[in-house]
């Protein structure tokens, strides 16, 4: 009786250990497959930064939150940055808002950061999300060059999708080409 | 269920060409749609008489080929049934048609009907073709898009487009969903419901999947979605976007664009099997919203390499790439025509946006649009037709049109903006 209890443990416990094996063996290449870069495509990928391969994370957008509604002295460091029509180059405001922003972010060394990029409406949907992309970019570039750490910074464009305002105006089209913040 | 009973159909197909579609269309076809007959069994409650007759009406109508007649002045004095024989052709002549159609109609409980329609030469008064539908009176337009196809295949030789569908995306409350619809924007059906963004639907070239662009998972991925399964996986989901995908003509392989080096977009060619990716733009410039060549040997894709965005050309045997767009500064949304010979685009002056056509090889240019801000363009699969986004009535809605510019008819109303339309194939 005890003979055959000992075997079935025995038998259990080589199951559960290759088992284990197994489900350790398959994450892992779960992990790889998510986070290849190794395609041929890429391969020619030159980072100008100078960090070489950057690693692929498949960022949430909804794990950043809003600066906006946890603290005002945030809110007035994060503020929104302005681009002109058909354009991703920093104006002069924009540098001064990001020059306090990299100031903040190289004191708080684990916070994390979000850049949206955004288009008014005009112009096609696709080429505004290509642009918008080129639009984050350019800030995270300018946040790289000051020298906060190109790993805490996340970029993601949303085009002319998410507009802040609807009306056909100056006023309003201005507002949305916008790079927009978050952090975690 | 929609049931075709193919009861009759006449002699060997007519060797008398009715309608030349490949000459300038100088004169159109006049054909009359006689009052249909309801004959015997329920009452006619859900209008499906007027529904089919007007159906096939504004079909034929909106494709150009075709004047339909008044036919007020058609009445006992013409008609005593249906059939041949039951047409005085020679009062018929009077009111200047070369085809008639006429219909007979019988409903019974439970929504069901059958109707017999007819196609006529009324020239030489001879019967062309008939078919028989049985179905639900839900079905009525569907059925009066069959058979304006069939006039259409009888009177022309070529393929109608009434059976095929038109998908687009419309904004709910902020989110961004996809719908297919009628070519004519009836029967829209919700295919996302993701509640974020899903964007640039493209059919696949057997109508079965369409690719597109969402959100769902933070990241803006492609993803392919079977129509008949319902089943999704993610196709593309590289760092960066993931965009403005196309089908070769093939469906084997995805042009797209993808920002995974530092932001910048640049054409990639995805094998839908292998999952192999193909990079097919190399340069420091925004490179978006690839189209197939209908032949499968070229990409027409936007750069802003000279400045602002202009269409140019790829040879993919060759790898070389010519600029097509000279004029305005920015010119977006190419879409290939299936027959090859022009691309309509997106041309924007001063922030108005208009739809316009290249000839391939950039000698030639046109302007179809003028009212309001009018934006992605995209081909019935017969070439003939273009379906576009506007904001002429104030709200985004999708158009269709021929593809001279003639016929702009809106297709969508109601509330949200809808916007990236995609004729889907036969």
């Amino acid at each position: 009786m005890k003979q055959s209890t000992n075997v079935t443990l025995l038998i259990v416990c080589i199951f559960l250990v290759t088992f284990c094996f197994s489900c350790a063996g398959r994450q892992k290449q779960d992990t790889t497959t998510t986070g290849a870069v190794s395609t041929q495509a890429d391969t020619d990928t030159q980072d100008d930064t100078g960090e070489g391969k950057l690693e692929e994370v498949d960022i949430s957008a909804k794990e950043f939150t809003e600066v906006t509604a946890q603290d005002p002295e945030l809110a007035a460091i994060f503020q929104n940055i302005h681009f002109d029509f058909d354009d991703f180059s920093l104006q002069p405001g924009a540098k001064k808002i990001l020059d306090t922003m990299a100031e903040w972010l190289l004191q708080n060394t684990a916070a994390q950061i979000l850049i949206e990029g955004h288009c008014d409406e005009r112009g096609t949907n696709e080429y505004n999300l290509a642009l918008g992309e080129r639009r984050a970019n350019s800030a995270k570039k300018y946040l790289i060059q000051l020298g906060v750490s190109s790993k805490r910074i996340f970029t993601i464009s949303y085009g002319e999708e998410k507009p802040l305002c609807g009306e056909k105006n100056e006023g309003c089209y201005t507002q949305n080409r916008r790079a927009h913040f978050l952090i975690r | 269920m929609l049931a075709v009973l193919c009861a009759f159909t006449a002699a060997p197909a007519s060797a008398k060409v009715y309608i030349d579609i490949h000459s300038p269309s100088a004169t159109q076809f006049p054909i009359v749609i006689a009052p249909f007959v309801k004959t015997g069994g329920a009452p006619d409650s859900a209008g499906t008489v007027t529904t089919i007759a007007g159906t096939i009406a504004g079909n034929l109508a909106f494709s150009g080929f075709f004047r339909v007649l008044d036919p007020a002045a058609l009445d006992g004095r013409i008609f005593t049934g249906v059939t041949r024989d039951k047409i005085r052709w020679d009062r018929l002549a009077i009111i200047g048609a070369e085809a008639l159609v006429t219909g007979s109609c019988s409903f019974a409980g439970k929504d069901r009907f059958s109707t017999e329609l007819r196609l006529f030469d009324s020239v030489q008064a001879k019967f062309i073709t008939g078919k028989k539908y049985e179905g639900t009176t839900a079905d009525a337009r569907l059925v009066a898009h069959k058979f304006s196809n069939e006039i259409f295949r009888r009177l022309t030789g070529t393929e109608g487009v009434f059976e095929t569908k038109i998908a687009y995306v419309k904004n709910e409350g902020g989110a961004k969903e996809i719908f297919i619809s009628d070519f004519d924007g009836h029967n829209p059906t919700k295919v996302t419901r993701y509640r974020s963004l899903s964007l640039s639907p493209a059919w696949s070239p057997d109508g079965k999947k369409i690719a597109f662009t969402s959100y769902k998972d933070g990241n803006p991925d492609l993803y392919i979605q079977d129509l008949y399964t319902a089943t999704i996986k993610k196709a593309s989901h590289k760092k960066g976007i993931n965009i403005s995908p196309c089908w070769s003509p093939d469906g084997k392989r995805i042009a797209l664009t993808l920002s995974l080096n530092n932001g910048n977009s640049e054409i990639y060619v995805l094998t839908a099997d292998t999952g192999n990716l193909e990079r097919m733009t190399h340069d420091w410039a925004t490179d978006v919203s690839p189209a197939w060549s209908p032949d499968g040997k070229k990409i027409a894709f936007v750069s802003s390499r000279a400045g602002g965005p202009q269409l140019y050309c790829l040879t993919l045997k060759t790898g070389k790439v010519t600029r097509l767009t000279y004029e305005g500064s920015y010119n977006t949304s190419p879409a290939w025509s299936p027959r090859g010979d022009v691309i309509a685009y997106t041309r924007g002056v001063d922030a108005v946006f208009n739809i316009c056509l290249i000839s391939v090889d950039g000698t030639y240019a046109r302007q179809l649009t003028t009212r309001g801000s009018n934006e992605d363009p995209s081909w019935s699969p017969d070439g003939r037709f273009i379906t576009f986004s506007s904001n002429r009535t104030g709200r985004k809605e999708i158009y269709i049109m021929r593809s001279d510019g003639a016929n702009q008819q809106r297709i969508t109303q109601g509330k949200g903006a809808k916007t990236d339309p995609a004729w889907g194939p036969f």
